[in-house]
Order: structure tokens, then C-alpha cells, then sequence
């Protein structure tokens, strides 16, 4: 603790975040149940290791790692007990295709579910959650480089999707 | 000058720096592809963007809550000891003056907060309706203690955010009543007046009305394990609206048992 912030502050802050840690493990874990529970999980980690959160690094960023780092040791989890994590199954708890057609919304995040894990988390660090690129990058541990190829294909991938502006999806 | 695809998506993320933006821009001047394809980046940034923007509005989970609050998750049954309820309220508001030793223990381990407890908590210090007393005990304040003193079961506003059902005499002596509270971490629970104070003896996650059925007895509107500590705790009836009355007129002041 090396600044005047008092813990009560950074929980504070934290509880404004919780929206937005939701959305991105939403994003993650494309399944709403398996995102609060990851949610849930990095919270009580983040809040015993809050000593090791550097205070001129950004809050959201350090707690998106921490998410993220929280459904990876999920999915090794599961792994480890034998269960089959099917991507497409798990793609189909957020809204069905039917729904899908009706409307942009959905048909925004089912095209998100659809995309490659690399491609989605970059997406939606960026483009959802609002990172500047060099920390979508620290988040995912990947180089800058990296960040912006997966997030052009994810893009690219997307817009395929979707179509363009104008064009029914 | 051709202008690659990653610099479009980087000028759309606002990513460029102030040469490379000055840059795309001049050569959109003479290429308006180049202004179509910027503006499909932008587009698509602008939809996602709008299709995730509802996300940030939706109810937040109380688990979430408390877990961002640093209270400790509820072990099984929903039963979370008050020295555990209050080391997380201290944890979370450090500037409080240190407990002193001889206010430590005492009645914890007689209470029990069922679920909710922390939830009220969370609300923070200034809205919360219960604070801990001297001895760690639990103490009505705010509006839940004015209704406690104040209101009769039998002529309730239904807009009031507490609700008082069941007013009895304890074998203690004291005069106990049964409350429910209609706010976010909607709860009942049961206090005696001790002295001049309201302490509350339990809290139970349970709505005033609808929703979590386990933990409500039919018909009663109450949740069962509040029931039990009243069916525990009562000497006779519960009072009628005359005895409600008259025991308010008088400062629910208890009677020597």
C-alpha cells in the first residue's frame, strides 16, 4: 500500500467494475452461469492479493487478468476431470439462433460466440471493455503484435458474420 | 499512399498517435475507399459496442457484491456466525475506532445472522438499518428502529420499506416483534428491545413478499427459521392489537419475568 487509497476504496471500485468484469467473462465463458462463477472466483483472489495490484496500473485491466487467468484454471479443471467442454454446446446458452435472427443485438453476440477463443478475447477486451491495445495485450499476455492480428481477424471474422451496416445479417 | 487495413482498425480503436491519424487522414482525402473502409471499422466498433452496452445495467448478483466487498462467501446452509459478519464490516471500514477488548465477546456466539446479514453490510455504514452495539451485538437503527418503536402491525403503510408482523412477549421479559424489510437484499428478522435499543436476534434472507420459497413456511410470510426462534423464545400469545398498543404506549419497556 504505498498511496493514501484505503481498501474500502478499492472495493469501491471494484463493485463498479463487477458489470464489466461480468460482460467479459460472459465473453469468455459464453455461458452466464459459468461467468459468475469465474467472477466470483477472481473477486476473493484479487482481494487477497490486492497487495500485489501496482496502483499506477489501471484497476480494470489487473481485474480482467484475473478473470481471465480464473477460467483458464476452470477450463484445466474440467480438463483434468475428464469433462468435455464442447465450444459450439457451451455457445448456445447465450441466446438460440432462432433468436439470433431477430435481432442486432443478439445476432452481435452470437457472431462473438462463434469466433475463435484468441479471436474473441481480443475483440472483446477491445472493443467491448475499451482497452487501449497495450493493455487489452498485458491482459492476455501476448505481445502488441499479436493483440492486433487476432483482433483484425476477429474483426474481419465478425464483420463476415454480420455483414455490413445496411445489409440484412 | 496506401493506408494498411490494421492502420483503419487502429485509427478506429483511437490507437494512432497524432502523425499517423493526421496521415489516414489526408489520404482518405484522395481515396474514398479508404473513408469506406474506415468507415466499416468504425461501424462495427459502434455495434459492438451497442449490443454489450445493456449488459452494464443488469442486476448484480448479491454474491458478487459481497464478494467485491470482501465478505466471505456463505458456507452451506446460508449461516454465517456474527463474528464473521462483523470481522468483514470492520475489514471494510478500517477507519473505525479499534473494538476494545472487553467489547469483544459476550453475546456473538448466541446470535446467529442467517444469509443476509452481510448484505445489509454492503449497504455501507451511513444507509445501513443495523449497526453493531457495544458487545457485538446488533442493533436496529434508521428506519427499521422507528418502525420497531413505532409501528403497530395492524396499521402499516404499504409503502413503508419495514414491515412489523408478529409483536410477543419473550420469556426474558422483553417485548420482541418480527420485521421484514423490502429493500434490495430483501430480509426479515426478529428483535427484542434491550434498554433503549432494538437488538436484532436474527435475519433471514426471505422477501416480505414472493420469491425463495425454502426458506418460507406457507401462509406464514415469514422465514421458517425466524418462526423457530419465535416459537423458541415466546411466553404465551403473541399480542393482539390491543396488547401491541398498549405495550408500545408504554416504551416497550420490558416486564421482570
Amino acid at each position: 500500500m504505498n498511496t493514501s487509497e484505503t481498501p474500502q476504496n478499492v472495493h469501491e471500485q471494484i463493485v463498479t467494475l463487477l458489470p464489466r468484469l461480468r460482460r467479459f467473462a460472459r465473453n469468455l465463458t459464453r455461458n452466464p452461469h459459468d461467468a459468475d462463477d469465474v467472477v466470483q472466483i477472481a473477486l476473493e483472489r484479487a482481494l487477497t492479493r490486492l497487495d500485489q495490484w501496482r496502483r499506477d496500473a489501471r484497476l480494470d485491466s489487473w481485474m480482467f487478468k484475473i478473470v481471465r487467468n480464473a477460467w483458464i484454471d476452470e477450463l484445466r479443471f474440467r480438463a483434468r476431470r475428464d469433462k468435455v467442454f464442447l465450444a459450439a454446446e457451451a455457445g448456445d446458452s447465450i441466446g438460440t439462433d432462432s433468436m439470433a435472427r431477430e435481432t442486432d443485438l443478439l445476432s452481435v453476440q452470437s457472431a462473438m460466440a462463434r469466433l475463435p477463443e484468441d479471436q474473441r478475447e481480443a475483440v472483446s477486451l477491445v472493443l467491448v471493455e475499451g482497452l487501449p491495445y497495450r493493455e487489452a495485450a498485458e491482459v492476455l499476455d501476448i505481445p502488441m503484435g499479436t493483440l492486433t492480428s487476432r483482433l483484425a481477424r476477429g474483426r474481419e471474422a465478425l464483420q463476415a458474420l454480420l455483414g455490413t451496416e445496411g445489409e440484412t445479417p | 499512399m496506401t493506408i494498411s487495413d490494421e492502420t483503419l482498425m487502429a485509427y478506429a480503436d483511437g490507437e494512432l498517435d497524432a502523425a499517423a491519424r493526421a496521415a489516414v487522414e489526408s489520404a482518405m482525402l484522395n481515396d474514398p475507399q479508404i473513408e469506406k473502409r474506415l468507415a466499416q471499422h468504425q461501424a462495427l466498433r459502434l455495434r459492438v459496442q451497442a449490443a454489450y452496452s445493456a449488459e452494464l445495467s443488469e442486476a448484480l448478483p448479491e454474491r458478487l457484491l459481497m464478494a467485491a466487498r470482501g465478505v466471505p462467501s456463505q458456507p452451506a446452509g446460508n449461516v454465517v456466525n456474527l463474528q464473521e459478519a462483523r470481522a468483514a464490516m470492520e475489514r471494510s471500514a478500517p477507519r473505525a475506532a479499534p473494538r476494545r477488548p472487553w467489547q469483544s465477546a459476550g453475546a456473538l456466539a448466541a446470535s446467529l445472522i442467517v444469509g443476509v446479514a452481510v448484505g445489509f453490510l454492503m449497504w455501507g455504514r451511513s444507509q445501513s438499518p443495523l449497526v453493531f452495539g457495544a458487545g457485538g451485538t446488533l442493533v436496529a437503527r434508521g428506519p427499521l428502529a422507528q418502525a420497531l418503536s413505532n409501528q403497530l402491525a395492524s396499521e402499516q403503510s404499504p409503502s413503508s420499506s419495514v414491515r412489523v408482523e408478529v409483536s410477543f412477549l419473550a420469556k426474558s421479559g422483553e417485548y420482541c416483534r418480527t420485521f421484514s424489510l423490502s429493500r434490495e437484499a430483501s430480509s426479515s428478522g426478529l428483535a427484542c428491545r434491550h434498554g433503549d435499543e432494538w437488538q436484532v436476534q436474527i435475519l433471514a434472507r426471505g422477501p416480505a413478499a414472493g420469491g425463495d420459497s425454502e426458506y418460507r413456511t406457507a401462509g406464514s410470510g415469514l422465514p421458517a427459521s425466524i418462526l423457530k426462534s419465535v416459537e423458541g423464545q415466546i411466553a404465551g400469545d403473541p399480542l393482539d392489537r390491543a396488547g401491541e398498543k398498549a405495550a408500545r404506549d408504554r416504551g416497550w419497556k420490558s416486564i421482570a419475568p
